[in-house]
């Protein structure tokens, strides 16, 4: 229904526009959906306005080519650098989809993992819950069993190790063979795990169309001025006074996490 | 009514004239236009008057020192500026147009250029930190500690922004969690945020080793001490970073009041300081520690979201109010505490801009 990154939005997909309802408990419709939508209307705006700019520019060129009877060959210097502007411009747009389209991606797939863990946990802990009940049942029931069969002493002490014992071991066998079933299916969740992960991380690979050359930080640029010589910083011997403020002053509080 | 063509245009011909300038901004170059059409607009509305906005000009000068602007950045800025308008306006554009706006510029470029090099006479642009201690607290919080070489003056309770060499040019504000210390170490709380650029480096991808960039502290959530008046803190998640400063500098007090710190998390496990701050408030018998829990039913303590357990835990009226954490988290407690009668004055937030999902 929402048309894909990369692909233009036409008049009749706006019209025919079907947003899912929002889940249960919320009014309207689902928020994701309807901020995606505008997200591809915002990039189709821009990339229209742009498209608009630069045809604008071709007119105003060819009609003062036009107007310039005399040298309509080779291009104008200042022609030149707008079209250099407008490359870089175009280039700057794709990696900024790029960036835009990985965060998306990874946010998508941090909230999913985290939803993840938590029924995974909450399962678990059902789970346990679950295996020590009917340990401890099966337990009681051979407890009662041992206690009950006649021993060779009819010492009440014997019968109650008997049956402590008659407990205990069923418990640990309970106990023991829900626990092996359990790590063998985490291990072959975590094979799986591993599996998709390098198919993913080679599809994901295979899609960039070409290597981005400056999104690694080179040496030079990573690396700050060298700093002066001189005396080393002088020792941290005067805290800052808690009871006035700074000299400096305290600008923006506006916090970017 | 161009939009983002403006914006484009003028970076691509800074970057073209003068590719060196291209190395100060991020890969990513759209939050970047946003923040230019937002400062040009403020500029621009207030053309008139510069004064008004003197200030605001300095702070952004100042700011622009840990993106490693300098003086020779401006005429080149000023140059892409003028033919951006140029081009835009067509016809419409006039030499005495031109003029006025180079003047404009001359006098912004100013402001801030004299800003940053007072700055510099006072403190480093920024900061080189080396990670020094590093833990995952759950699969999505971290603590770390940085050391830095040259000392930082800075108030418990202020934030820094934050660089990391996998993220060139991009800076977060994060608050350090402790009091100045003598041997130039700073604490951080992280909580990675779902798609972050930024926090996803600094909680699973930290070792220690790690260097950082630190820049200026900011930030007014600090404390001063009111004779006789007791002091309530208010965390939700990694926002208790700020606070737990705080609580460090009442402990240097000679005769530190009554604090009650409230520590609120979805589910017990994003109590990642609480073992932490037990062990601070056993060695000072003025301090209250209240974990709360929202939403795990077994948890054994306070129950609920952290305005329901203040309105049932005490009269806070006399009190001041330092509160940071989730934005919905602060709005709550501000409703809250101004429904009990505490006043709009006393209370004192730092809202991070985010919600836990």
């Amino acid at each position: 229904m929402t048309p894909r990154s990369g692909e233009r939005l036409t008049p009749d997909q706006v019209r025919s526009i079907a947003l899912p309802p929002a889940r249960f408990g919320h009014r309207g419709y689902d928020e994701e959906h309807v901020l995606a939508f505008c997200a591809l209307v915002e990039r189709e705006l821009v990339t229209l306005l742009n498209e608009k700019a630069s045809l604008w520019e071709e007119v105003e060129r060819l009609r003062r080519r036009i107007i310039d009877t005399g040298d309509a060959s080779g291009v104008r210097p200042e022609d030149a650098h707008v079209q250099a502007v407008r490359i870089l411009s175009n280039a700057q747009q794709m990696a900024d989809r790029y960036v835009a389209d990985a965060q998306q991606y990874s946010r998508q797939i941090t909230a999913e993992a985290r939803r993840h863990r938590d029924e995974v946990l909450a399962e678990a802990k059902t789970h346990a819950d679950r295996v020590l009940d009917e340990a401890h049942s099966r337990a009681s029931r051979a407890a009662e069993g041992a206690a009950a069969e006649p021993g060779p002493a009819a010492n009440g002490e014997w019968r109650d190790r008997t049956a402590e014992l008659a407990y205990l071991r069923t418990f640990s066998e309970v106990y023991r063979t829900h626990l092996r079933a359990y790590l063998e299916t985490l291990l072959n969740n975590v094979e799986d795990w591993e599996q998709s992960e390098k198919s993913s991380l080679a599809a994901a690979r295979a899609e960039l169309p070409f290597p981005f050359p400056s999104v690694a930080p080179s040496a030079g640029q990573a690396t700050p001025p060298a700093p002066a010589a001189g005396p080393p910083p002088s020792p941290y011997a005067s805290p800052p006074s808690y009871t006035s403020p700074p000299s400096y002053s305290s600008p923006s509080p506006a916090r970017l996490p | 009514m161009h939009g983002d063509a403006v914006p484009l245009f003028f970076y691509s011909d800074l970057f073209l004239r003068h590719p060196e300038t291209r190395e100060l901004f991020p890969v990513s170059m759209a939050a970047q236009r946003d923040r230019l059409v937002h400062a040009l607009a403020r500029v621009v509305s207030e053309a008139g008057h510069l004064d008004a906005i003197t200030g605001y000009l300095q702070d952004l000068g100042r700011e622009h020192r840990k993106f490693g602007a300098i003086d020779g950045h401006y005429p080149a800025v000023g140059a892409s500026l003028l033919a951006t308008l140029a081009h835009f306006n067509g016809a419409a554009w006039t030499p005495e147009l031109a003029a006025d706006w180079q003047a404009a510029y001359g006098r912004v470029a100013q402001v801030m250029t004299e800003a940053a090099a007072e700055d510099a006479g006072n403190r480093p642009a920024w900061w080189e930190a080396t990670v020094v201690a590093h833990e995952l607290r759950r699969f999505d919080i971290a603590t770390f500690r940085v050391a830095i070489t040259e000392p930082m003056l800075y108030l418990p309770g202020q934030s820094v922004s934050v660089e990391a060499p996998e993220r060139p040019r991009i800076w977060r504000f994060y608050s350090m969690a402790n009091a100045p210390r003598d041997d130039l170490t700073m604490d951080f709380h992280i909580r990675m945020i779902d798609g972050g650029a930024l926090s996803i480096v600094l909680t699973r991808g930290l070792a220690v080793g790690s260097r950082l960039r630190i820049g200026a502290p900011v930030g007014t959530l600090t404390y001063r001490p009111e004779p006789g008046r007791d002091v309530l803190l208010v965390a939700g998640s990694t926002g208790l970073a700020p606070l737990k400063a705080i609580a460090e500098q009442i402990s240097l007090l000679p005769d530190p009041p009554r604090v009650h710190l409230f520590f609120g998390a979805r589910t017990a496990d994003g109590l990642y300081d609480l073992a932490g701050l037990e062990k601070m408030a056993a060695g000072c018998p003025w301090l209250t520690v209240v974990p709360a829990v929202s939403h795990e039913p077994g948890f054994p303590g306070e129950r609920g979201l952290l305005h329901e357990v203040l309105a049932r835990s005490g009269n806070w009226r006399e009190h001041d109010v330092y509160a940071s954490g989730p934005t919905p988290m602060v709005e709550a407690t501000v409703n809250q505490l101004t429904a009990l009668g505490v006043p709009q004055g006393r209370i004192h937030v730092e809202d991070f801009g985010w919600s836990e999902p």
